[in-house]
């Protein structure tokens, strides 16, 4: 596999940051927002349909890091990613490459649900309809459906997909984006704090949602609550100041943190 | 010096004490606003109640019935309806003699005065009635016309019986004449048939507004669609792709500025470039439109990217997440959602250029045109340009004429700004 002696990282990594069955890996990534750098020599592997939570405090770049993997970062001007993160070994900040099928395969739900000013039906199948997916009105309407249904919010709406998206309660709105990021049948689904801005029972049923959907697809999940990391991923990486702190098994990480500071923060002195 | 901590009880009196002096201010900085609101409402109700109250009459005319012997051989003598044959015609003479035959003038001194009490425009008035009916012809048939400008002007009272013969513009014998008319009932006070469909004319009696409002339709057409697409693309370009850098800051700079130039300066510059280096006609909607275009292109502009910036950028993320590209998610997401303010700008722009003057007097947009233009490469004149040649004329009734054109102006701005509010409501989305 890849040769583990080369990578800087490890001296500051904690932990086992590969993975047997990767999917996505990240090489020594700095990003740097003009003269600042907001993530510092990062190195991890993301496996193919496991659930991995990055935690750490405010401003660590966990989502900075999260939206290097669609290349979301390119509409920031001022933004400069280095280092190398490929997909299936295939490196997505090749010149090459084109972002519009990348971010087609890496789906991503965010933090305020956010979506279209249209119909719940419009909102599912904007990116089917962009990328060409369905052969027939027919199909459409069967991709909208089994996305509908796989977020779980068919019950909830099937009597009235026409009706505006915007008009749901927050936790269905963020469902519902979930949906439209399924849609394009996406291999890996990046959520960026998708709870924060929901009540507790909205994010009880999008939890039992990631469960569900990290048997089809590898997730990575930004979160600011460690109970959340530990409701629903196997793997946990702790972000501090740009900085990937440690990783490893969710357990390990919550029960007995190797490294100080991830210590500090799961009892809670810093965060 | 009088440095102590202030204790709980000493704060709260000194509260106590300020606080009316703030209520006060409060109540002061209150009233300078309803005084200021008062003022401009007052203003606003003096300019409606002077211009419609003192306007409406422009809308209105004396006219004389008169009754018409339509002779077909008279009138027309070839009896084609042709224009050749109605203008050999003797359609003016006919009119005379029914006049003459009820104020009975006497000599040829008087009988030329009394031609002149019904305006110039009669013989087409007649030929136009048999071209639209030729049923008319061997029929004797009341027919209306309207007077001329200084009967009209006498009859409203703005020439005086009392004035001395020789310093009134009309003679002691032809209010003789209007008395008699008046006694048979033959003089009434109507809604114009000129005012809108006639064009600028000499005569005011017979002088309309149509020339100059289709030469502002045709005007503001060119500007519209040369100024609205040119604006949005700008400013799509300069918010969704262009980097930002000292290039579009410096562009930035200028459409900014250019907002701020004073309009007959664009009029300068179509002169030059348009006119006088393209070489293309003056006095034509197209160069006007172009002109105008160029006036108000950073006004759309500057509104066109506000509304682009009101875009929420989650909408933005959401379609990138997805794999939208740049085209579909400013094609898709943020002009639809921009639309209502893009709009709103462009019709406001619209609504300047249609006020404006200035500019279209250097490109030769003043003449005095008698046809009302067909298309944007045949000469016109727009409504402010008639108005201020209008306002300029020595004729007494052009003032009321210049009246009517300032309320259809004002109505054709108004309702294009109800246009404007009715476009953002109608596609306004929430999100």
């Amino acid at each position: 596999m890849n040769n583990i002696n080369n990578l800087k990282s490890l001296e500051l990594t904690v932990g086992d940051p590969f993975s047997k069955t990767a999917r996505l890996k990240a090489r020594n990534v700095n990003v740097f927002y003009g003269n600042n750098r907001a993530i510092d020599n990062v190195t991890i592997d993301i496996g193919s349909k496991e659930v991995i939570s990055f935690i750490g405090p405010s401003g660590c770049g966990k989502s900075t890091f999260l939206r290097c993997f669609n290349r979301m970062n390119d509409t920031i001007d001022s933004c400069v990613v280095q280092g190398e993160i490929s997909i299936d070994d295939e490196n997505i900040y090749d010149k090459k490459i084109d972002v519009v099928p990348l971010r087609a395969r890496i789906g991503m739900v965010f933090q305020k649900p956010n979506p279209f000013p249209k119909s719940i039906y419009d909102n599912v199948a904007y990116g089917p309809r962009i990328h060409g997916l369905s052969e027939s009105k027919q199909h459409l309407d069967y991709i909208v459906e089994e996305s509908l249904k796989r977020a779980g919010l068919w019950n909830e709406v099937n009597d009235r997909l026409q009706s505006a998206g915007t008009g749901l309660s927050g936790g269905q709105q963020q469902r519902l984006c979930i949906a439209r990021a399924i849609a394009v049948s996406p291999e890996v689904i990046l959520m960026d704090e998708p709870c924060s801005a929901l009540d507790p029972i909205a994010t009880a049923k999008i939890e039992d949602l990631i469960h569900e959907l990290g048997n089809d697809y590898s997730i990575v999940i930004v979160t600011h609550s460690m109970q959340q990391a530990a409701r629903v991923s196997k793997r946990t990486a702790y972000f501090h100041l740009g900085k990937l702190i440690e990783v490893g098994r969710t357990k390990d990480i919550f029960t007995r943190p190797q490294h100080n500071k991830t210590e500090a923060y799961i009892s809670g002195k810093i965060g | 010096m009088n440095n102590k901590i202030i204790t709980p009880l000493e704060a709260s009196d000194k509260v106590k004490k300020s606080i009316a002096k703030r209520r006060a201010k409060d109540k002061r900085l209150k009233f300078y606003g309803r005084a200021a609101i008062s003022l401009a409402v007052c203003f606003l109700l003096i300019l409606f109640y002077s211009i419609f109250l003192k306007g409406y009459s422009g809308f209105f005319q004396y006219y004389v019935t008169l009754d018409i012997n339509f002779d077909r051989e008279r009138i027309d003598p070839k009896g084609d309806l042709s224009d050749n044959s109605l203008f050999d015609g003797e359609a003016s003479a006919i009119v005379n003699e029914s006049l003459f035959s009820i104020i009975q003038p006497q000599g040829r001194k008087a009988k030329k005065q009394a031609k002149k009490i019904v305006s110039s425009g009669k013989d087409v008035r007649i030929t136009k009635m048999v071209k639209n009916d030729p049923s008319l012809f061997g029929t004797i048939t009341k027919v209306k016309f309207a007077l001329d400008d200084d009967i009209d002007s006498f009859l409203r009272g703005y020439i005086k019986r009392e004035t001395p013969e020789s310093e009134r513009r009309i003679s002691n014998k032809v209010i003789e004449y209007i008395d008699k008319l008046n006694e048979e009932g033959r003089i009434s006070y109507e809604f114009s048939d000129y005012i809108l469909t006639g064009s600028a004319s000499g005569n005011p009696e017979m002088a309309g507004i149509k020339g100059a409002f289709i030469g502002s339709m045709l005007t503001l057409s060119v500007c519209l669609l040369i100024a609205f697409p040119l604006g949005v693309a700008t400013a799509i370009y300069l918010e969704e792709i262009a980097k930002k850098n000292k290039i579009t800051e410096f562009i930035e700079v200028n459409i900014n500025n250019l907002a701020a130039v004073p309009s007959v300066v664009f009029g300068i510059m179509g002169l030059a470039i348009f006119i006088s280096i393209f070489g293309m006609p003056r006095s034509i909607p197209l160069v006007g439109g172009m002109v105008l275009a160029l006036m108000t292109l950073p006004t759309i502009i500057i509104s066109s990217r506000a509304a682009i910036r009101a875009v929420p950028p989650s909408v933005r993320d959401a379609a990138y997440g997805i794999g939208a590209s740049k085209l579909q998610v400013i094609f898709h997401h943020v002009i639809p959602l921009a639309m209502p303010g893009m709009l709103t700008g462009t019709i406001i722009g619209m609504a300047q250029a249609l006020g404006e003057t200035a500019p279209l007097l250097m490109i030769g947009m003043v003449a005095f045109i008698v046809d009302v233009p067909n298309s944007v490469v045949d000469p016109g004149t727009v409504l402010p340009v008639q108005i201020f040649m209008w306002a300029d004329f020595a004729e007494r009734m052009f003032i009321q004429k210049t009246s009517a054109a300032i309320i259809v102006l004002l109505g054709f701005l108004i309702s294009m700004n109800a246009l404007a509010v009715y476009l953002r409501k109608k596609l306004e989305r929430r999100w």
